[in-house]
């Protein structure tokens, strides 16, 4: 299947342009948060400014929605206008993905604040319809008004797998002619704390995707990347994803992009998941580290193939000295694999061709 | 290319109208509604609730009581099927549909966490090992594709849906699919706030219904390909036939007054099936008994299979358990073909004058090979699954 | 009956705020809400979910209650319906 649009919203800004410039620009320091209950009483994260959500024009019909929300509609509203294809796709036969680790669950803590604020029988209804995992799927529908089938997944490593894989099986099926799939995880307070006390903070604010190490660190970040994709060969921008493996397979590739975010509580499975002679790269530093972050290595990996170009990795810490891609390079790029592993056993791989499929 | 049948090799189903099928069936024929109250550890809230009160099997390293219900409807979907509780050889898809346990939404935690800034960390370890179809496919060592769908009141009948994908092309040899949801304060909240409850039993598509009570259970139904069950000596007759889902792209919370996405959604899963609408035998509605939903999809069942269709709606007996509805009533549309009848649709008496067709107020015989099982969700997702009988 | 209307008028300004405030309605300020406005439909544009907030609204800052949200239809018809049943509630209380 091929891709036929991006949108993101991440740390870095919104929009394929955005994430060009992230790649160019390579590393930048991560924000702080003050947090509730730490020892150092801050954390560093890569967090979506307001700046980047306002936009009154798509977020017309999301009054009432919250962050999560609000990053959602963006990124799949831009996804679709990127791909060009707004105004040809057949909205009753758009369907809709939403993969999440953790749901929008700074609206849930907020409904829990309206129960114990205010007792059982005075919460707040809109906060408690918000705080459902498809909010998010809900309001893109709305308002791209997308009339085809809508489905939210959650899984804490592989949810953005297993909705691409999902995408194919509706769209080989004939149920959509597009399908926008994507995913959404955010930061909120309670996770700031929750990241502080179960996460190793990289104190310098880099994340280090080679290091492999028995105790990594970590940014928290969060952000949405949405794929519009389509089985029409003239939509594939962005070349095609091939079907999702479980094992690691070279299929032609010539480089592999690791999705080590230092989240894992011990990273050195990657070590032997590299595939051997071929270079390896990784774009957690830039994003942060989340559940789903998968999905910008993809988006990474698509923007590589279409503008044929490989962009640095934007940390390149390397003592397992593998062959890191450490310099743009401007050459011809035929297959690209994004590599994840759980770290407990479990590996998914994503692999995009250039050609359409 | 003839598309192979997809069987339902096994069922399993636990709510408060029976621990298993058997029970559930005793139930469904007697007319029993097992209905009790909140309890004060339950929420401080008044509400009739249709709570599941016998034991439930051995949950090993699981602390989630959706986690529980679900082992112990998929403990009887194994037996039924034959299938031991190691399904390490074959490729096993696992999809389940869940609404409270997705959330980390413990009270206790986040109290805690508001108080000393300080609070413990097992709730969260606790909910990060416990993702549902992480859970189930931990439980039977499944090793194929694995995810929860978080569709709100759709969840498990979509779960179904995907799981119907995985085999037809060729991803999987088996898959276990459902769906479980417990009751919780946080729901209790949240509908109350919406004003959709009712302070009596529930009473779909009834005139004088007042909205919906909240259930707790699981439902699990085990699908093979056809050949693949025949292969392993599998006699089952029931089979998925088809599944659709649209979505309203209307509100988060009201459903599109036209019912469009619904129909849509019945309309494709009957062509998927590739059955005439004169050929379903009857419908198991959504019918959460609120004043919306049941006008809304009386109106489309009324508009795509006639006034003459038999309608029912098993949350008169089980409440509206939210992530399981879809699967159980999956399974209970199932067992209702296999059966021959369905039940008398607890709670209705009275038709309402505002929609076309009533549901059926005694056990009423169905001759029928296919029936239709509907759900909508909050957020506007409609899904509509296919039940069909070979001869 | 100075005294009524003048928390009439309180409780107006009260409404309009957090109707503003907590209903996130864009692009409006609470000034520019009329007293006879409509609050659904055409008028401000509120829907059912609104609705049901507006009743929590009422719970959490006024301690009115509305139990038959059938009845609420005309209570709810604009901020000065709101704001009388509020005020008679209140005095029904006393």
């Amino acid at each position: 299947m091929n891709i036929a649009g991006m949108g993101l919203v991440s740390a870095r800004g919104r929009g394929v342009a955005a994430l060009e410039q992230a790649l160019e620009q390579g590393w930048v320091p991560p924000g702080e948060v003050e947090v509730k209950g730490l020892a150092s009483g801050r954390l560093p994260v890569y967090a979506v400014s307001a700046e980047t959500l306002s936009d009154k024009v798509v977020l017309a019909k999301a009054r009432r929605a919250d962050r999560f929300t609000r990053m959602a509609v963006l990124a799949a509203s831009d996804a679709l206008q990127d791909s060009g294809l707004g105004a040809s796709v057949d909205k009753s036969r758009l369907g809709i993905i939403v993969a999440t680790a953790l749901g929008p669950h700074a609206t849930t803590f907020s409904f829990l604040d309206g129960i114990l604020d205010f007792g059982d029988a005075a919460v707040s209804p809109t906060a408690f319809s918000h705080s459902v995992h498809n909010a998010a799927a809900s309001y893109i529908a709305m308002t791209l008004e997308a009339r085809g089938p809508t489905l939210t997944v959650t899984h804490f490593h592989f949810a953005f797998h297993q909705a691409l894989e999902i995408a194919r099986s509706w769209l080989d099926q004939g149920r959509c002619d597009a399908v926008l799939v994507g995913t959404v995880d955010e930061l909120g307070s309670v996770l700031h704390h929750v990241c502080g006390r179960m996460t190793k903070s990289a104190a310098d604010g880099r994340i280090t995707p080679f290091a492999f190490s028995a105790t990594p660190e970590t940014v928290p970040g969060e952000g949405r990347a949405f794929f519009l994709m389509t089985r029409d060969p003239d939509g594939a921008a962005y070349g095609c994803i091939k079907p999702v493996g479980g094992a690691v397979p070279d299929g032609g590739a010539s480089l592999q992009l690791l999705d080590a975010d230092g989240l894992a509580k011990d990273e050195r499975a990657y070590r032997a998941a590299v595939i051997p002679g071929m270079p390896v790269a990784g774009y957690a530093p830039l994003f942060g580290g989340l559940l789903t972050g998968s999905a910008f290595e993809v988006a990474v990996a698509a923007l590589m193939l279409k503008k044929q170009r490989r962009y640095a990795c934007p940390v390149r810490d390397n003592p397992h000295s593998i062959s890191l891609l450490s310099e743009p390079l401007t050459a011809p790029l035929s297959a690209v694999v994004c590599i994840k592993l759980d770290c407990s056993g479990r590996a998914a791989s994503i692999l995009l061709g250039r050609s359409a499929s | 290319m003839a598309v192979e049948k997809v069987l339902i090799t096994g069922m399993g189903v636990v709510s408060a109208a029976g621990m298993n099928v058997a029970e559930t069936l005793a139930g469904f024929s007697s007319g029993t509604r097992n209905i009790s109250q909140t309890t004060p550890s339950l929420s401080p809230l008044d509400y009739p609730v249709f709570h599941v009160s016998a034991p439930l099997g051995d949950p090993g390293r699981f602390s989630s009581r959706t986690v529980h219900l679900t082992f112990h409807a998929l403990d009887e979907a194994l037996a039924d099927a034959g299938l031991s509780q190691d399904l390490s050889g074959l490729r096993v898809g696992v999809c389940m549909g869940t609404t409270v346990a997705s959330q980390l939404n413990d009270m206790d935690f986040y109290t805690a966490y508001r108080k000393t800034g300080q609070p413990p960390m097992e709730p969260v370890t606790g909910f990060l090992k416990s993702n549902l179809a992480e859970a189930v496919a931990f439980r039977v060592k499944a090793n194929g594709p694995c995810v929860t769908v978080v569709n709100a009141c759709s969840s498990s009948a979509d779960a179904i849906g995907v799981a119907l994908g995985w085999i037809r092309n060729g991803q999987c040899d088996l898959v276990i699919a459902g769906g479980g949801d417990e009751l919780s304060r946080i729901p209790i909240c949240g509908f109350s706030s919406l004003s959709v409850f009712s302070h009596e039993p529930c009473r779909p598509y009834d005139r004088d219904r007042q909205g919906l009570n909240l259930g707790e259970g699981a439902g699990i139904v085990i699908l093979e390909p056809e050949s693949a069950a025949r292969r392993r000596g599998s006699r089952a007759s029931l089979f998925v036939g088809g599944y659709d889902a649209a979505c309203d792209a209307h509100h988060l919370t009201a459903p599109r007054p036209d019912g469009s996405g619904l129909e849509a959604a019945i309309r494709g899963s009957l062509a998927e099936a590739g059955i005439q609408t004169q050929e379903v035998g009857f419908v198991n509605a959504h019918g959460t008994a609120t004043r919306d939903n049941d006008k809304v999809e009386g109106g489309v069942l009324a508009r795509v299979f006639g006034t003459g269709i038999k309608v029912l709606s098993t949350k008169g007996f089980t409440g509206h358990t939210l992530g399981a509805a879809g699967a159980l009533e999956a399974a209970f549309t199932a067992l209702a073909l296999r059966e021959g009848w369905i039940p008398a649709s607890a709670g209705f008496e009275n038709q309402d004058e505002e929609i076309p067709i009533g549901a059926v107020r005694e056990r009423t015989t169905v001759s029928a090979r296919y029936a239709v099982s509907t759900s909508l969700a909050f957020g506007g997702n409609n899904a509509s699954l296919v039940i069909g009988r070979e001869p | 009956m100075q005294d009524k209307e003048q928390q009439l008028s309180e409780i107006r300004a009260k409404l309009k705020e957090l109707l503003v405030s907590n209903l996130n309605i864009e692009g409006v300020t609470p000034d520019q809400i009329k007293d006879d406005d409509a609050l659904f439909g055409e008028g401000l544009g509120l829907d059912s979910l609104d609705a049901v907030e507006i009743v929590v609204i009422l719970q959490r800052h006024f301690g009115v209650e509305v139990k038959d949200m059938e009845k609420g239809r005309e209570i709810f018809r604009s901020v000065n319906t709101l704001a009388n049943y509020v005020y008679e509630t209140k005095q029904g209380q006393k």
